[in-house]
């Protein structure tokens, strides 16, 4: 054996030998969260004494003498080095050196690192190349970033990095930083973007090790520009488990590599599993073991904190540009400032205090939810100075925080922002989104772990709110630059969503729908509602508000669970017409059962999925529709939300079943128990002619017998009706708001078994007359009375609106179609009619059906833009319209509707 | 080795799938479809507008077994994918020369 084979046996037994120590040491610990910084530390000092006794060995040759030093670059320079990472060294040249000179006993040294078992990475450079940025290679000077002497002319490693890597930082930090992020965001694009994989590289992934590194690069390239341009600027604090998580990703980091024998970053299943059987970095759980999605909680948690402080450095970099007078003028002038915080390029910063005295505006809660609503709306950042005045303030905050409408003015707006789910991450990472909903803290980082759920219960929550946000502009392209094969639906269901007037509901339920599952429970939508109940009753959200809520998050599988049966059969349309029982509902739940399925994974929902949703939607509500003739209250079967309204008054239990009787269920389901009574107490004072009376004065009595209640309000307000049915009565409230120049946007009208009609009109006040002039309500009501009891002609109301309006050009063409339904109703005929959405519409239509003697059974008056949708049930006299009726009825509807005069 | 196809009603799948499990089918590939055969779809009006369902969905099983299991697994998918009305699907044979399991190399019955 020569001399050389022999030193290097004796070299690579030192090596092998050490490795082992670290090996077994690090098995025994593992479960500590530093286990793995010490291990990587270790081997770095233990390739440190194999280099450096490789150096004595190797620095007699003459080559060697002076003008080269070895230097650990990279992970290495950082004086880490894992199990099965190269070794990465530069040898550095003085300038008076060639590569030449020094080539064989560099070569040499490789070559016994190598045989020692090590990978070696070399690089030989000269002290000039050190001191410029090769176009291209980036990621060289980068790794120069951590650098340290092991071995060689120490004087020259000190011109390295005393001289030459301050001169070039200083000079080419900016393109450094602009590179280091480009190199990020192409990295970040590879993995979606997202830290949430079912098997992620612990590396590479967002929140992984290489997410670490650019924490520390663009923290020291930052102080550079800071000095550059003559600032100080205070490191911000971070999140104090900032190293914790960096510690227990270095143990992961070398558990892979012990466990896989190479370099192979990626955390797949059976590496889950042996990870949480050895409970590895979450240190001593008192001989139990950990669950595999336990385990796997703990590491989304740890890598969430790396990747929140990678981003916020990342954002960060719009901040230093320019550092001219203009860009700081320039940078001023952008400040947007509001009460207690300011915008400025994009980010959110907290004002000071006015004096030492004044209250920091950081514990106002009112300010502090006023800057996350801001976030919802605009989609700025959230800075690291007030991140770090947050966490500080916490205390405070929780201890000011009212509860009330106040709190849930906040988060609506909040929750409505196109941003909320940007605003929501920030507040749920800083732990104000659990100050105002403390049952999300059961559902942090939570793990579902299957092959179907990528995300974690919280990041699911975000995702679907974003994904709600993103329906009415659908990206053409996904975010891998393939053509967007959602496209389409995400049109169509965006616009289900614009037509929503309360879609703060549906966020709401979308954010509490799921909290559920941090419970031992074997229904997870019934505990979600039950937990919800909570939050409702702390917001002090109204009956009606809490009620639509409750039933979004306890139904939100329901539509999935139709998706499975046959969704053109019937049966399968009746079951979820009896869960969901109102169109709102129906609507709801539709864009969150869409919603819901998108955010599971990112390929969850297909254009299959998303098609048989969208026809089992509207399979739905054709049967709603269809069905309510049908569906009848009858007062003396025992009924929940009968009940519910005869609570209110039990002195009045009978008459108000007795009013109810008859009334379609529908009423029932669209109405609060409170406006319910309210209709029981109008139709109460109406007049009832005697029965004896002869027909005019019977007539006469049935025209007076009218209660009318205004609700105004803006945009929408509402006018009910309660009166005795008899003919041209729906025609005539038609026509006097019409008169009034109000939009009719929907409507409903029932009649109970009694003859009472109970008509809703929803409306849009178009010349703001009641708005501006609260005085003309008592005009307006006694107008529309007066045109119900026939004192004064509607028509003449009409007159001069049509005189003085003039109707505007609508900008969708909508065709006239009038369709009759025999089958939908066993004794009444439907009747749909689609038609440009205008002025004096529904009188027209009402009118017709009045001069064909047909009464109106019910009607389900409603708009989507520029297009009027009515639904009526007719008969005439107790019957079904025959075929010729019914078709001369269509030939003089489409005329009247031709022919409206307004 | 014989190849099957069966194109089924979507409600089916479940059932379907845990009858073949239980037959000792190892794999199968599922594919979401469209289609009809003579059940020749139908028009739904929403909101005025309407919409054409021409194309069906429809499920697509596929698997490869052997000779012997063959006429167990067709009376399988039969047994449970039928509901007696038009558009419950229909199931294809056909013969496989080989199959190869790449991980390691095993070929023909004991690659599936």
């Amino acid at each position: 054996m020569t001399g050389t084979a022999s030193r290097s046996l004796s070299l690579r037994d030192f090596y092998q030998q050490g490795m082992e120590e670290i090996r077994a040491r690090f098995h025994s610990t593992q479960s500590a969260r530093s286990a793995g910084r010490e291990a990587i530390t270790a081997r770095a000092r233990l390739a440190d004494e194999l280099v450096t006794r490789l150096w004595r060995q190797y620095s007699v040759h003459e080559a060697l003498q002076s003008g080269v030093a070895i230097v650990a670059v990279g992970g290495y320079g950082r004086s880490t080095l894992y199990p099965c990472s190269d070794l990465d060294i530069l040898f550095l040249l003085d300038n008076n050196r060639t590569e030449s000179q020094v080539k064989d006993p560099i070569r040499r040294i490789t070559q016994e690192i190598w045989d020692c078992g090590l990978r070696a990475s070399p690089a030989t450079r000269l002290l000039s190349e050190c001191d410029s940025l090769i176009s291209g290679n980036a990621e060289f000077t980068l790794s120069l970033l951590d650098h340290r002497f092991l071995a060689g002319d120490r004087k020259l490693y000190d011109r390295l990095d005393q001289e030459t890597l301050p001169r070039l930082l200083q000079r080419e930090h900016r393109t450094l930083i602009s590179r280091l992020i480009e190199l990020t965001e192409d990295r970040h694009a590879k993995y979606a973007h997202t830290l949430f994989h079912l098997e992620p590289n612990i590396k590479d992934c967002p929140g992984g090790l290489r997410d670490l590194h650019v924490c520390q690069w663009l923290t020291t390239l930052y102080q550079i520009a800071a000095a550059a341009q003559k600032r100080s600027r205070t490191e911000p604090v971070g999140p104090a488990d900032f190293q914790q998580a960096a510690d227990f990703l270095a143990t992961v980091r070398c558990f892979l590599h012990y466990a896989h024998d190479r370099d192979d970053n990626t955390l797949y299943w059976s590496a889950q599993d042996s990870a949480a059987a050895a409970s590895l970095g979450l240190g001593d759980l008192g001989g139990r073991i950990a669950d595999s999605s336990v385990w796997m909680r703990a590491f989304f948690r740890n890598a969430r904190t790396i990747s929140r402080r990678a981003n916020q450095l990342l954002e960060e970099a719009p901040l230093l540009r320019g550092t001219s007078f203009v860009d700081q003028l320039r940078r001023k002038n952008k400040r947007i400032q509001a009460d207690g915080y300011y915008i400025q390029h994009d980010h959110v910063f907290f004002d000071q205090p006015a004096t030492p005295r004044s209250p920091d505006p950081v514990t106002d809660p009112d300010i502090v939810l006023h800057l996350f609503e801001a976030i919802a709306q605009h989609g700025c950042q959230i800075s690291s100075e007030a991140e770090d005045r947050l966490e500080s303030a916490l205390p405070h905050i929780a201890a000011n925080l009212e509860e009330g409408p106040a709190l849930w003015k906040h988060l609506r707006n909040i929750l409505n922002g196109p941003h909320a789910g940007r605003a929501l991450r920030a507040m749920h990472a800083l732990g104000i989104l659990e100050l105002i909903v403390p049952e999300f803290l059961g559902v942090d980082a939570l793990v579902i772990r299957d092959a179907y759920h990528r995300y974690t219960v919280d990041e699911h929550t975000f995702v679907l709110i974003d994904t709600l946000h993103a329906l009415p502009t659908p990206a053409v392209s996904t975010s891998t630059g393939r053509p967007n094969p959602l496209r389409e639906w995400q049109s169509r269901f965006g616009e289900l969503l614009k037509s929503q007037p309360h879609p703060e509901l549906l966020y709401l339920a979308a954010l509490m729908h799921d909290v559920g599952k941090g419970r031992e429970t074997p229904n997870h939508c019934t505990e979600s509602a039950r937990m919800a109940k909570d939050l409702f009753a702390r917001m002090d959200l109204d009956a009606y508000e809490a009620g639509i809520v409750n039933n979004l998050i306890v139904q939100h599988l329901a539509l999935s669970s139709a998706l499975r049966r046959d969704i053109f059969d019937s049966e399968t349309l009746r079951l979820v017409v009896e869960k969901i029982e109102t169109p709102e509902q129906l609507q709801l739940l539709t864009l969150l059962t869409f919603a819901d399925i998108a955010a599971v994974h990112p390929d969850a929902l297909t254009p299959w999925k998303a098609e048989n949703l969208w026809n089992l939607y509207v399979g739905a509500s054709n049967f709603m529709d269809r069905t309510v003739d049908e569906e009848r209250v009858q007062s003396r079967v025992h009924s929940e939300l009968i009940q519910r309204v005869t609570t209110l008054e039990p002195a009045s239990s009978q008459a108000i079943r007795d009013f109810l009787q008859g009334l379609p269920q529908r009423y029932l389901r669209t109405h609060t128990s409170e406006e319910i009574l309210q209709h029981f107490h109008m139709a109460s004072r109406l007049v009832r002619p005697d029965a004896k009376a002869s027909a005019d004065d019977l007539a006469a009595a049935v025209a007076k017998a009218v209660e009318l209640d205004l609700k105004q309000a803006i945009p929408v307000s509402e006018i009910t009706l309660v009166a005795l049915d008899r003919s041209r009565l729906f025609a005539t409230i038609a026509g006097g708001l019409s008169a009034w120049g109000m939009d009719i946007v929907n409507a409903e009208a029932f009649s109970n078994a009694n003859g009472v009609v109970v008509d809703n009109f929803s409306f849009i006040d178009r010349f703001r007359t009641l708005e501006l002039n609260p005085t003309e309500h008592k005009r307006f009501l006694k107008s529309l009375k007066d045109a119900l009891t026939g004192a004064v002609p509607v028509e003449s109301l009409l007159e001069s609106r049509a005189r003085g309006g003039r109707r505007r050009t609508p900008k969708v063409k909508v065709e006239t179609q009038v369709n009759f339904d025999q089958e939908a109703s066993s004794h009444s005929t439907l009747l749909q009619v689609i038609a440009q959405d205008v002025p004096g519409l529904l009188r027209s239509i009402s009118i017709s059906l009045a001069e064909h003697d047909c009464n109106i059974e019910v009607a389900l008056i409603d708009t989507e833009g520029e297009t009027a949708i009515d639904v009526f049930y007719i008969t005439r006299n107790g019957e079904k319209l025959d075929s010729a009726r019914a078709a001369q009825l269509r030939d003089d509807l489409i005329v009247a509707i031709a022919q409206n005069p307004l | 080795m014989q190849k099957i196809e069966a194109i089924i009603q979507p409600s089916k799948l479940d059932a379907v799938k845990d009858a073949l499990i239980e037959l000792g089918v190892q794999g199968m590939t599922i594919l979401e479809a469209r289609g009809h055969g003579r059940q020749k779809g139908h028009t739904e009006t929403y909101r005025g507008r309407e919409y054409s369902v021409d194309l069906l969905p429809k499920i697509k099983l596929e698997m490869v077994v052997t000779d012997e299991l063959l006429d167990s697994v067709i009376a399988a998918i039969c047994s449970t994918a039928r509901s007696g009305k038009i558009g419950d699907g229909k199931i294809f044979v056909s013969r496989i020369d080989n199959a190869i399991r790449i991980r390691n190399d095993e070929r023909g019955d004991l690659a599936i």
